[in-house]
């Protein structure tokens, strides 16, 4: 062939090299010594010019991976060689790999030639910009002929491929490497889109139009079909294409008014995408007719083969549905600017075909369980999910009422119940095509139910009733699944909470459906609540309730999603739907909401008999009464002032629905009416001290009591106020200070019972009384731990395991109480931190060799001084650091270079990983301690406090970054703790930094040059400050004409070997690094201007050396003009001076985010 | 509920009383001890399960033996109790090596501790010989439990003078 590459090859070594790769493949495929292999193989990628040895493989090798390797080899290699190729040698390349795939179209080793086609491709976008037009044009005529089937169904095929090669190589996501800028890539893209995608289109849909007949027809062969599939493919991949370059016209009034949402949303969770090609391709897609063509092709087919049940699974059935699920997802400026009405009928038409696919979903569902293919019914689907985003629902509904006599919501909730029979059926297995299809038809009613205009367009009656019928069904098969699964064990833990997210997830979609039509759900789920509840009563015990407990269970966990919205740390309200859904409603007695909510309240409350509870409620049933409770607690005991204030604001703004506004009011005022609210806030807390002392070792639900609903209640205000005035309360804090029921619990709940509690004293309006409150809580506590700590014995106990089991029940809850601290509880909690003081280091003594004690006092430490720091005067400051300071010279005396010895690799694994604990918490303490710094300088405290703390931090550094290697580092949390503290204490303290030792200095270096290096953005902004500090300091140091940190010098890698050279010397080289070559985060561009500018004006000589060699290296002209101008005008523009005040700082910031745009296109290369 | 006792240490400080004491099963954590087959533990993993669904919980614990590193396993229903061992550790400053390998240790009031063999894990007591050989002032923590004793840690506090 004419102009291609190479010199005149030489047979005998050509023969040689194909002998070679051969054996090379062959040993990757059996596994014997892939290294060997591999390096073979990738010598000949790399080799010089080796275009007439691949040429060679392609086409006498007989083994089908050796030419494999080739095809790739010539593509790496012509990349990589691109300069040294003439004109001629890159066309004849790119012409033979695309007559290789024409003349061996019929092969049938597919994946040789898919490869052939993307090295095609890849070389065709590599001279994109430098071939002319009409060249490109001729290799296209050549294509555009045989995808319209000139040279018959094989070329046709390579040809579709070859296409498809091309547009996923100009996809950014898929595009490969080239060693070019950004901006080559984006205009390939662009001219890609703008001159030829459309042409793509249109030649994929006249070859599928032109084997069309003969597919309907059944005379088609197969070569035929695999074209006609692949021109589907192509199809739909063409509208997948990001469309970027398009004009999209503005969002009209009537376009909202006609039932398509203005807000058409992307359906992440199914990674679609909306499709908006623009108003170019309205003709072949919309006013062509296409789409009724392609749904009438697929219909025509379907009813062909229908007798084949294998067909609907064909690349040509799969390839062309996925086609038209795509075309549900079009949308913007393809469709005429007129009111919507193109998109409807565009959306009718679809689903008018699509209909077929999921109707009758009964019939459809049993024939996909006796072994039918699911895949049609999941296409249909998607394609109702893309409809369901882009209408409202009455639109949605209404679509499929021109041609049934019932809407499409009904049509979905017979589709969904036939999903949720199918799921609840197989829940055990993995993966089923209930699962997938209940998770998109969930979905579907999520788009629909979320329609944030839904006030506008309430749902329908025959809607709310399909709704219903739902629900009635969801709740159906679920009970009889839960009766059915009973008596199983429960999981392993760790994988429940796992399914347990998922199983939430999927209740709050159900309760979705129920609340748009809470009329009739919610009386249906009291009706099955008392039903069970009779059960219950009846079985006296004679017949085992195991069925009907997990029947509640179930019941408890549905309705709470129902009755309450999740809303993790936000203030709760009532759900919308249930209070605008019962317009009717007047007397408080008839709310089906309060009624059912009393049912569940009444029916909790029989746990308190110790007779009930011992006979059916199970910890499994307590845990949903628990969870429910908490809730419900914190939705329906509205504060009163919110809930009049609702009222009123409501009744100003519509006096006429009157009956629709007192039915908001009695929801959201019947909680607190006649002392209910009272009531169940005393049930809330004899509920809590029943499961803490009567259910032993119950963690789960010991948790959900402790955090959840106690915390619940205590977090918001009006609920607090409430219940630390209640005897039940008064109970359970007295036993909690001195009973000894609560010990039984486990040591992490008593911590967050001790916070909850402690908590709960800010809400005791008179000061005093609030002080005496927390005195009797932990008062007893503290004492306990200085008595104890204090005794002649204590040597001879300590080390006992139930005195261990004391002190760390002491010490968590101390520090759940140290953790509760607020401006007005921090006094009382300071007298009871100073008081264990001395104890503290007794016991860190004492118990040096017990690392779950020592743990546990530092964690109380690092909490304490966490909440204490900001309010303390100076003198409680020396207090309290003197402390920490002796804290840290105990622990560091034990530890120390002390190595531990064991057996077993597992136990030393154990010892190792309680260090890191132990360090990481020293790391926060140190962290705590310097922010109490950073205040008390604010607020201008006595310079004798802050030097104190100034030397805690370098003792404890000094402890501290001995035990930390750069292995450590590696650990994410472990090293945002300390860059956290090394950026922190560069800052405040930087002339303490100068007078380091050289070890000490070299250690915070070497850790700071590798966080620069960091993957984790907010380590590298940390460093970023730190080096600003060093720097900074430096400069302020030698403008005063003083050393700075002239002293400390450091090795580094200069352009002639190892150099010694100040620190700003080491840094600005690093930082030009960073900037220039490394794939550098523009968000961190602020923070690394700051970084730079001392840098630069510390080393200006440096800096003009450097940017000199930089230039010098550029080989490109171009490239090295415009680099000149960007370094230029980095440190030229907007008037930089050479200070280091704000307004400078904030110009060189600009000047750098101007820099890093400029040189992103040309530097940072993919 | 209003049981007002203070909470003291109840151990006596009698020695040769119980080597175990029983606490319950769901408070015992990760890393805590535990006796499984009458050996002394250090639990490496806990979970928790239900005997079907409405029934207790119970908890099963992975631990290894602290002496000779053996992997045993448990379940107890978490209202249980299991037992726990007391686990002592002491400082002794290393004075020799004996030839037939046991080591002569030096107590606190000054007398000398010489019934603990040295470890027969090879790596073990080279990591001892070699500090005491490169004639450094070494510190043993001795960990006993359950009538057993070994050398688990060292401590080097500088050469000898």
């Amino acid at each position: 062939m004419q102009g291609f590459p190479g010199g005149a090859p030489d047979p005998q070594q050509l023969q040689a090299t194909m002998l070679a790769i051969e054996q090379a493949c062959s040993l990757i495929q059996v596994h014997m010594n892939p290294s060997e292999a591999e390096k073979v193989i990738s010598s000949l990628h790399s080799s010089l010019m080796p275009y007439q040895a691949c040429r060679f493989i392609l086409e006498t090798s007989h083994v089908p991976n050796a030419r494999f390797q080739a095809a790739g080899a010539i593509g790496d290699a012509a990349v990589r060689e691109w300069g040294i190729l003439s004109d001629d040698n890159k066309r004849s390349l790119i012409a033979y790999c695309l007559n290789y795939v024409m003349e061996h179209a019929s092969s049938p080793e597919g994946y040789v030639q898919a490869k052939v086609s993307a090295v095609a491709a890849r070389l065709l976008k590599r001279g994109w910009v430098d071939f002319p037009d009409q060249e490109k044009s001729a290799i296209f005529f050549e294509v555009e002929h045989s995808i319209r089937g000139i040279h018959g169904p094989n070329r046709q095929f390579a040809a579709i491929n070859f296409v498809e090669a091309l547009v996923s190589e100009f996809s950014p996501a898929t595009a490969s490497a080239m060693g070019l800028p950004k901006e080559f890539h984006e205009q390939c893209e662009w001219t890609l889109e703008v001159k030829f995608m459309k042409d793509f289109y249109c030649w994929a849909q006249a070859a599928v139009f032109n084997a069309a007949d003969s597919i309907l027809s059944g005379n088609a062969s197969i070569d035929e079909e695999k074209a006609c599939s692949a021109a589907f493919r192509l199809m739909f991949q063409i509208l997948s294409w990001s469309f970027k370059y398009n004009v999209e016209h503005a969002n009209s009034e009537t376009k909202i008014d006609s039932g398509l949402r203005s807000d058409a949303i992307n359906l992440k969770k199914f990674e679609r995408s909306l499709v908006k090609p623009g108003s170019m391709w309205s003709d072949i897609l919309i006013s062509s007719g296409h789409t009724t063509w392609v749904l009438n092709f697929y219909t025509t087919a379907r009813q062909k083969y229908s007798y084949d049940p294998l067909w609907f699974d064909s690349p040509i059935a799969a390839s062309c549905r996925q086609l038209i699920v795509q075309l549900c997802s079009l949308a913007g400026s393809v469709f005429p600017n007129d009111s919507g009405d193109a998109h409807i009928n565009h959306l009718m038409h679809i689903l008018s075909a699509v209909v077929l696919w999921i109707e009758p979903p009964d019939v459809i569902a049993s024939s996909i369980r006796n072994g039918a293919s699911e895949s049609e019914f999941l296409d249909g689907c998607h394609a109702l999910l893309s409809i369901a985003s882009f209408t409202t629902s009455l639109l949605f509904d209404n679509l499929l009422k021109s041609i049934r006599h019932y809407g499409t919501i009904n049509l979905l909730s017979a589709l969904t119940s036939e999903a949720v029979k199918s799921f609840v059926d197989n829940q055990n297995e993995e993966e089923t095509w209930g699962s997938d299809a209940l998770d998109i038809s969930l979905e579907i009613w999520n788009v629909i139910l979320g329609d944030f205009d839904a006030d506008k367009s309430p749902m329908s009656v025959d809607g709310a009733i399909a709704a219903s019928n739902l629900f009635k069904i969801i709740v159906e098969s679920h009970l009889k699944a839960a009766a059915d699964s009973a008596f199983e064990d429960t999981d392993d833990a760790e994988y429940f909470h796992v399914s347990v997210s998922k199983r939430d997830e999927q209740l709050a979609l159900y309760a979705q459906i129920a609340r748009s039509a809470a009329d009739t759900t919610i009386p249906f789920l009291a009706q099955l609540f008392s039903e069970r509840f009779a059960r219950l009563s009846q079985t006296n015990g004679e017949n085992d309730p195991t069925q009907t407990l997990e029947e509640l269970y179930w019941l408890l966990l549905i309705t709470s999603h129902v009755l309450t919205d999740s809303g993790e740390g936000e203030t709760l309200l009532i759900p919308e739907a249930l209070q605008a859904g019962f317009p009717n409603v007047v007397e408080v007695a008839q709310h089906p909401v309060v009624t059912l909510s009393w049912s569940i309240i009444n029916f909790s409350r029989q746990c308190l008999d110790p007779g009930i509870r011992a006979r059916y409620f199970s910890p499994r049933l307590m845990e949903a009464v628990i969870w429910f409770l908490a809730r419900w607690v914190a939705t329906y005991l509205v504060p009163l002032d919110v809930s009049r204030g609702q009222v009123s604001r409501a009744e100003i703004d519509n006096v006429d629905k009157h009956g629709f506004q007192h039915s908001r009011k009695v929801l959201n005022s019947f909680a607190w009416e006649n002392n209910q609210g009272e009531l169940v806030l005393d049930f809330v807390v004899l509920i809590s001290m029943v499961a803490l002392t009567t259910y032993q070792g119950e963690n789960e639900l010991q948790t959900l009591i402790c955090q959840k609903l106690l915390a619940t209640v205590v977090r918001r205000k009006h609920t607090c106020t409430f219940i630390v005035q209640l005897d039940s309360w008064r109970d359970l804090t007295r036993a909690f200070a001195s009973g000894r029921s609560l010990f039984s619990l486990s040591g992490r709940l008593q911590r967050s019972l001790a916070e909850t509690l402690a908590c709960a004293a800010s809400c005791i309006k008179d000061p005093e009384a609030s002080v005496q409150y927390l005195k009797d809580l932990m008062g007893p506590v503290a004492g306990c731990l200085v008595e104890n700590a204090s005794r002649s014995d204590l040597k001879s106990v300590a080390q006992k395991a139930d005195v261990v089991f004391m002190v760390c029940c002491l010490l968590e809850r101390l520090r759940g109480a140290a953790r509760a601290t607020q401006p007005r509880t921090q006094k009382v909690l300071f007298e009871m931190g100073h008081t264990v003081m001395n104890s503290l280091l007794t016991l860190l003594e004492v118990y040096k060799n017990q690392s779950a004690v020592i743990y546990m006092i530092l964690k109380f430490v690092v909490d304490f001084v966490d909440g204490q720091a900001v309010f303390l005067d100076s003198n409680e400051t020396s207090v309290l650091v003197n402390f920490c300071l002796r804290l840290l010279q105990i622990y560091s005396s034990h530890n120390i270079g002390k190595v531990m010895l064991s057996l077993s690799s597992s136990l030393r694994n154990e010892l190792q990983a309680e260090k890191y604990k132990d360090l990481r918490a020293l790391l926060r303490l140190l962290t705590n301690i310097c922010s109490k710094d950073l205040v008390g300088f604010l607020s201008d405290s006595s310079i004798e406090g802050s030097q104190d703390i100034a030397e805690v931090i370098y003792v404890g550094l000094d402890i501290v970054t001995p035990l930390i290697s750069l292995d450590l580092l590696k650990y994410p949390k472990l090293s945002r703790d300390y860059f956290a503290l090394v950026s922190h204490l560069l800052e405040v303290y930087p002339e303490k930094v100068a007078n380091l030792n050289n070890d000490a200095f070299a250690r915070i270096i070497g850790s700071l040059e590798f966080g620069l290096c960091n993957q984790d953005s907010d380590v590298v902004e940390r460093c970023l400050t730190a080096v600003n500090a060093l720097a900074s300091y430096h400069f302020k140091e030698r403008l005063g004409g003083r050393g700075g940190l002239s002293s400390q010098l450091m090795e580094s890698e200069g352009s002639n070997g190892t150099l010694q050279e100040s620190i700003s010397s080491h840094f600005l080289r690093l930082m030009l690094q960073l900037l220039l070559f490394e794939d550098f985060r523009m968000e961190l561009a602020g923070s690394a201007a700051d970084a730079l500018l001392p840098l630069l004006l510390c080393e200006h000589g440096l800096y003009q050396g450097l940017v000199q060699e930089l230039l010098e290296k550029q080989q490109n002209p171009t490239v090295k003009s415009r680099l000149a101008m960007a370094f230029h005008n980095l440190t030229n523009s907007n008037n930089l001076s050479s200070l280091l005040d704000r307004p400078n700082r904030q110009r060189f910031r600009k000047n750098l985010r101007a820099f890093l745009g400029d040189i992103s296109g040309f530097m940072q290369i993919k | 509920m209003s049981d007002s006792e203070e909470h003291h240490f109840e151990s006596k400080a009698d020695a040769g009383a119980s080597k175990t004491y029983p606490q319950q099963a769901g408070t015992i954590r990760k890393s805590g001890h535990i006796v499984i087959k009458n050996r002394p533990c250090k639990v490496v993993e806990v979970s928790t399960s239900k005997t079907g669904k409405h029934g207790h919980a119970k908890c099963h614990f992975v631990a290894i033996d602290i002496f000779n590193g053996k992997k045993l396993e448990d379940i107890v229903p978490s209202s249980h109790n299991c037992d726990v061992p007391h686990v002592n550790r002491t400082d002794y400053q290393l004075i020799d090596i004996s030839e037939d390998g046991f080591v002569s240790l030096l107590t606190e009031s000054g007398g000398t501790k010489d019934d603990l063999k040295l470890p027969s894990d090879e790596a073990l007591l080279t990591q001892i010989k070699d500090g005491f050989g490169e004639g450094k002032d070494l510190i043993v923590t001795v960990m006993s439990a359950m009538g057993e004793e070994q050398i688990c840690a060292l401590k080097d506090i500088g050469p000898k003078n």
